[in-house]
């Protein structure tokens, strides 16, 4: 908590106080969190380091879901934790009007909203009072549990949902107005990153959102990020992480632990790409001299989505997208040559000023 | 009578092709006499001769095709050969049928005038009647004794088997259609649920490697920015300060600035968090740095904005 308050730059006037005398300090140091926490509790919108607006979602169902997809919401749900409703309670008699009236007080500005008509699975992205609305048809999807089941060791951690997924926006580039504005919303839906006070140990989930131009497919992935120290041996590592003593019995010296070869695995070069060198220690093993790894994991859900129309109003309101298909087709044609150039740019949201590492101290 | 005039040539000449196969087996010339007289019946056609000769013949073949009707196998075998003969002259009968039936009954008119003939009828007529209950008592015997066939359906009559089975087809087209729905229903539910391969396909591959693309770009981002101010405290630091509270801003600096393995190891028993938590809380002359710390902090808080944005414009 303290470090929060002290790296906070924002928060400089109050920790500066803090800093004068050790008792003192303490003591002045916690005021500012329960300031903070009472704060939070009339104003549950906004954050406590820098005063600006948590987008908060609602995910809900509109008309009756079958089994799949209500354990897809719930998926969802989890996704967008932590600043959502796990356990939203809707009834059939909920129209739109009652969340958007329990949106406001609670400070919900963003409504994930799944539909099931006779084609198929509808999700709709929409923000709160105003709109717009994004309708996307779910052409397929899985779950987190398929997911999980599909793999060797599913791995998903109850800590890696204390925080905000990271959002990456990739193949989005030069494209025309509603992609525009659709990413624009996913850059919003989570708290902003700010790169300069950011713990990196609070990234540890991914949500991409790949944009396929030739299928006019968007794909959906969630990911945990998990982190690995670049050239030490696998047993060295489950040391680490285990913290229990290994089983030397085999060995004649100490040494062979640490020389003797493992299994294959361990000698898979790690990919250039994927290593980076840490600005700070996330955890034991993973410190700010040594480079690690990153290591992605899918966690689910998974869908394959397809922009079908945008709304200005929240479900309601002019059509904007699918008026202009056959314009925006020929504008994106025109666009897609310059863009192959330069095409695998990802929108990642950098720097918007706003932190939110907060959470994660309490 | 012209139509009955009329029919007996082609019956004779029906059971003439028939007879001399037969008359080989035959040994006895009966069939011949048979023969003579359907010559004789066909040859005269006065009505009068032909009603009365006739009709002692046709009783007798009467009274034979009632035996025979009446019989049941078992019990005739007794005198073959004239069955046989008769099943002959059967042949002869079916063929005119149409006469004999029309000269039947006229013979018999004759012969209820007749008394003999008469007589001999009544007689035919009783034993036709027990030998019919015989009969019926035999058939329904054999039918109670028949192993019935493993029919699903029991012993029914056709009618109402072919009625059950509707009904049972009915219902299974319904039960099919019923199970239909809820397959249908079910598809529809699941509609767009797909569960993914066990192994990572090529798409996801590439979905990985971009999302991983992603996150280290934004590692590295902010281990730059972070960095970069890092450096700023040490500056302050080579001025004689000295920090223990770890601020993340600060550890990337740490990182770079850490020669000593001491002091490496200092930064790892301070890492776990909350300073009153730690073993080295309040012991020594680190009360002391905890001021300055907190001055150097300042002083980085304040400086470090300036000197990021002279760093970035």
């Amino acid at each position: 908590m303290a470090r929060v308050r002290n790296s906070g730059r924002r928060g400089g006037g109050s920790s500066g106080g803090g800093g004068k005398g050790k008792g003192k300090g303490k003591g002045k140091w916690k005021m500012p969190a329960s300031v903070a926490r009472k704060q939070q509790a009339v104003m549950a919108n906004v954050d406590q380091v820098t005063g600006e607006r948590i987008p908060k979602s609602f995910v809900f169902s509109r008309g009756k879901l079958p089994t799949t997809l209500r354990h897809l919401q719930q998926d969802l749900r989890k996704l967008m934790l932590p600043y959502t409703a796990l356990k939203l309670k809707e009834k059939k008699r909920n129209n739109l009007k009652d969340f958007v009236n329990v949106a406001s007080p609670l400070g919900v500005t963003h409504f994930l909203i799944l539909s099931n008509p006779k084609s198929l699975p509808h999700l709709r992205f929409a923000k709160s009072p105003q709109g717009p609305t994004y309708t996307c048809q779910i052409e397929e999807y899985a779950l987190a549990a398929d997911i999980a089941n599909s793999q060797k060791r599913p791995r998903s951690p109850a800590e890696i949902f204390k925080n905000s997924p990271l959002v990456v926006l990739s193949g989005f580039n030069g494209l025309g107005e509603p992609f525009k504005s659709f990413v624009t919303f996913f850059r919003h839906l989570v708290p902003a990153i700010d790169t300069e006070t950011v713990k990196l140990s609070t990234c540890q989930r991914i949500l991409l959102l790949q944009y396929d131009k030739e299928k006019e497919i968007i794909d959906f992935r969630h990911y945990s990020i998990k982190l690995q120290p670049v050239g030490v041996s696998r047993k060295i590592r489950k040391l680490m992480q285990n913290n229990q003593v290994p089983d030397l019995r085999d060995l004649k010296d100490v040494s062979d632990f640490v020389t003797k070869a493992g299994y294959g695995s361990e000698s898979e070069p790690d990919d250039e790409a994927a290593c980076v060198s840490l600005a700070s220690d996330i955890d034991k093993l993973n410190r700010a001299s040594r480079k690690s790894a990153v290591r992605l994991q899918e966690i689910g859900p998974r869908m394959t989505m397809r922009l079908v129309k945008v709304e200005s109003g929240l479900c309601s309101g002019d059509i904007l997208y699918p008026e202009s298909v056959g314009k925006e087709d020929v504008a994106k044609k025109g666009q897609e040559d310059e863009e192959e150039i330069d095409d695998d740019e990802d929108m990642i949201e950098l720097g918007d000023g706003s932190e939110d590492e907060s959470e994660d101290e309490d | 009578m012209a139509a009955t005039v009329a029919a007996p040539p082609p019956a004779a000449m029906a059971a003439a092709p028939g007879n001399p196969h037969k008359r080989k087996k035959q040994p006895k010339g009966k069939g011949r006499g048979n023969t003579g007289k359907n010559k004789k019946l066909k040859g005269p056609d006065d009505a009068v001769r032909r009603r009365r000769k006739p009709s002692s013949k046709f009783i007798k073949l009467l009274e034979k095709r009632a035996r025979d009707y009446n019989s049941d196998d078992d019990e005739e075998v007794d005198h073959p050969p004239p069955r046989r003969q008769h099943a002959e002259g059967g042949d002869a009968a079916v063929d005119g049928d149409d006469n004999d039936d029309q000269e039947a009954p006229s013979s018999e008119e004759e012969a209820s005038s007749s008394g003999d003939e008469s007589g001999e009828e009544e007689k035919a007529a009783v034993t036709r009647f027990e030998q019919g209950c015989r009969a019926f008592r035999v058939a329904f015997t054999k039918i109670m004794s028949k192993k019935l066939p493993d029919d699903p359906l029991g012993p029914i009559l056709s009618a109402h088997k072919k009625l059950v089975a509707a009904k049972l087809a009915e219902e299974a087209d319904e039960h099919k259609s019923k199970g239909e729905a809820r397959k249908e229903k079910r598809i529809a539910a699941e509609k767009g649920h797909v569960i993914p391969e066990n192994h990572i396909n090529n798409k996801e591959k590439m979905l990985i490697k971009v999302a991983t693309q992603g996150v280290v770009r934004l590692f590295n981002e902010v281990s730059k920015r972070q960095t970069r101010k890092g450096l700023n405290p040490s500056r302050t630091k080579a001025l004689g300060r000295e920090k223990t509270l770890s601020v993340p801003s600060n550890q990337g600096q740490k990182g770079q600035a850490s020669s000593s393995f001491s002091k490496h190891i200092g930064k790892d028993e301070d890492e776990p968090g909350w300073a009153p938590l730690r073993d080295t809380y309040m012991l020594g002359s680190k009360l002391k740095d905890w001021d300055k710390v907190q001055d150097s902090d300042v002083a980085k808080q304040t400086e470090v904005p300036l000197d990021n944005f002279s760093d970035d414009e």
